[in-house]
């Protein structure tokens, strides 16, 4: 019995770090993608993804086999929070948009209003509150089904939908209010 | 139904996530509604604005080495706590002859559960992840299915059907010569939004299941299909939902 009681636990280590890079190392991209848009700048991104795949990999032993990118992506949103709560300071500096002007080299000009219009929808989600933004995020540009936001998430399929139709909701008003702005 | 419920149903609505019933309803309350409508179509737009890939922050490239590498003290923090590691040699025989027996163990637990539906599956899904890790997507990328098509020539023993989806969101990006199941298989290459999706095409073989199915593996959508004596396979980490729209605009073309 103590003769394989170290090689048994050595094997499960191994195949652990192994089975942890196969389930959670090909989501790395979404991981970044989201902390991004929920710290709204990317140092912060940097060292909540960091601290995220270190979380998982002590909790690895807790996945049960399921969908890989929600539960990393779980993680992901809960360090975030954790973290914006701890520097909760930080959240007022806010970040200008780097990329505005990015477009010198005029392209089309076609092109430019379209970046335009992307940097300003870019600016009212970065806006919006983490719970809207976040649904949005995963939604539309994670490409994730109302199931696994609510697995992310950890709430009702039913509270998904209500988020997102808010978070667009005030997408639109916010246009609706510029707009005005615009013809004074 | 009146404008209050329909607004919280439309975002369901355009995600196409109600059950058919309250999607007739909504449809038809926007059928009426101009003001719903135009919320309607402004929600569309939106989620179509955000599809493109200015939006998708991807990790810049050292991150991944950075939590790599963060990661290993945590292992060896994890070995050093059990005190039996400092006081036993690395390798000796036991160590030899008991990996050995547990290898054999886990060998015995896993073989007999696995169909042979689901090897091939697991096979797939690590071909998938291993194009992206590697970076090694495509082997000849070409948006144009007619120098897709021929780039298989000589390279396989058939002639995969190479169809391009662009107008319908899934572009076709090239084409992968991958090894699945003991034979040479073509692997066309799509993308929607940033979600690549594979397509492994291959002479059909006994002792598969015929008819198309779908199933889930480590988070991975996979759907496969027989036709005309081959055998299609996708596998993405797309919603299933879009992933079946890619399979049937496929079977349509064929």
């Amino acid at each position: 019995m103590n003769m394989t009681a170290p090689p048994r636990n050595n094997l499960v280590a191994n195949t652990n770090r192994l089975e942890f890079e196969k389930t959670v190392l090909p989501h790395f991209d979404a991981a970044y993608n989201l902390a991004r848009w929920l710290t709204r700048n990317t140092a912060d991104a940097d060292d909540v993804v960091q601290e995220a795949y270190m979380r998982a990999f002590k909790f690895f032993g807790g996945f049960n086999g399921g969908d890989g990118r929600s539960w990393m992506l779980r993680i992901v949103r809960n360090t975030c929070y954790s973290w914006l709560q701890k520097n909760r300071s930080s959240e007022l500096v806010y970040e200008l948009s780097e990329a505005l002007y990015d477009d010198k080299n005029s392209g089309p000009e076609v092109e430019l209003i379209e970046n335009v219009e992307r940097q300003w929808l870019r600016q009212k989600i970065e806006e919006l509150p983490a719970p809207f933004r976040e649904v949005i995020v995963l939604r539309d540009i994670e490409g994730m089904s109302y199931k696994e936001i609510a697995s992310v998430t950890e709430s009702p399929v039913g509270t998904v939908m209500s988020r997102l139709a808010r978070g667009r909701e005030r997408l639109q008003k916010q246009a609706g209010v510029d707009e005005a702005g615009g013809k004074r | 139904m009146n404008c209050n419920e329909s607004r919280l149903l439309l975002s369901g609505y355009s995600d196409r996530e109600l059950d058919p019933e309250q999607h007739r309803e909504v449809e038809t309350h926007i059928d009426d509604c101009s003001s719903c409508r135009d919320v309607h179509r402004r929600n569309v737009s939106i989620s179509k604005a955000l599809t493109h890939e200015s939006f998708y922050y991807r990790a810049p490239a050292d991150l991944r080495e950075r939590v790599l590498a963060s990661i290993d003290p945590l292992e060896n923090d994890d070995a050093e706590k059990r005190s039996w590691w400092k006081s036993r040699p690395r390798l000796s025989w036991e160590w030899a002859v008991a990996f050995s027996l547990a290898v054999i163990v886990v060998m015995l637990a896993a073989w007999p559960v696995r169909s042979p539906s689901d090897d091939l599956a697991n096979e797939l899904v690590a071909s998938h992840v291993r194009s992206l890790m590697a970076d090694h997507v495509t082997d000849v990328a070409s948006t144009d299915q007619h120098t897709v098509k021929p780039w298989f020539d000589g390279r396989l023993d058939f002639a995969p059907t190479v169809l391009d989806f662009a107008p319908q969101g899934f572009v076709l990006v090239g084409g992968r010569l991958d090894y699945v199941s003991n034979r040479p298989v073509a692997a066309l290459v799509y993308k929607r939004r940033q979600h690549v999706i594979n397509l492994f095409v291959f002479p059909e073989q006994g002792g598969l299941p015929a008819s198309q199915g779908s199933m889930l593996k480590q988070g991975y959508n996979l759907i496969h299909w027989n036709r005309s004596g081959m055998t299609y396979w996708a596998v993405s980490d797309l919603n299933l939902e879009e992933l079946t729209q890619l399979a049937n605009l496929y079977q349509g073309g064929q």
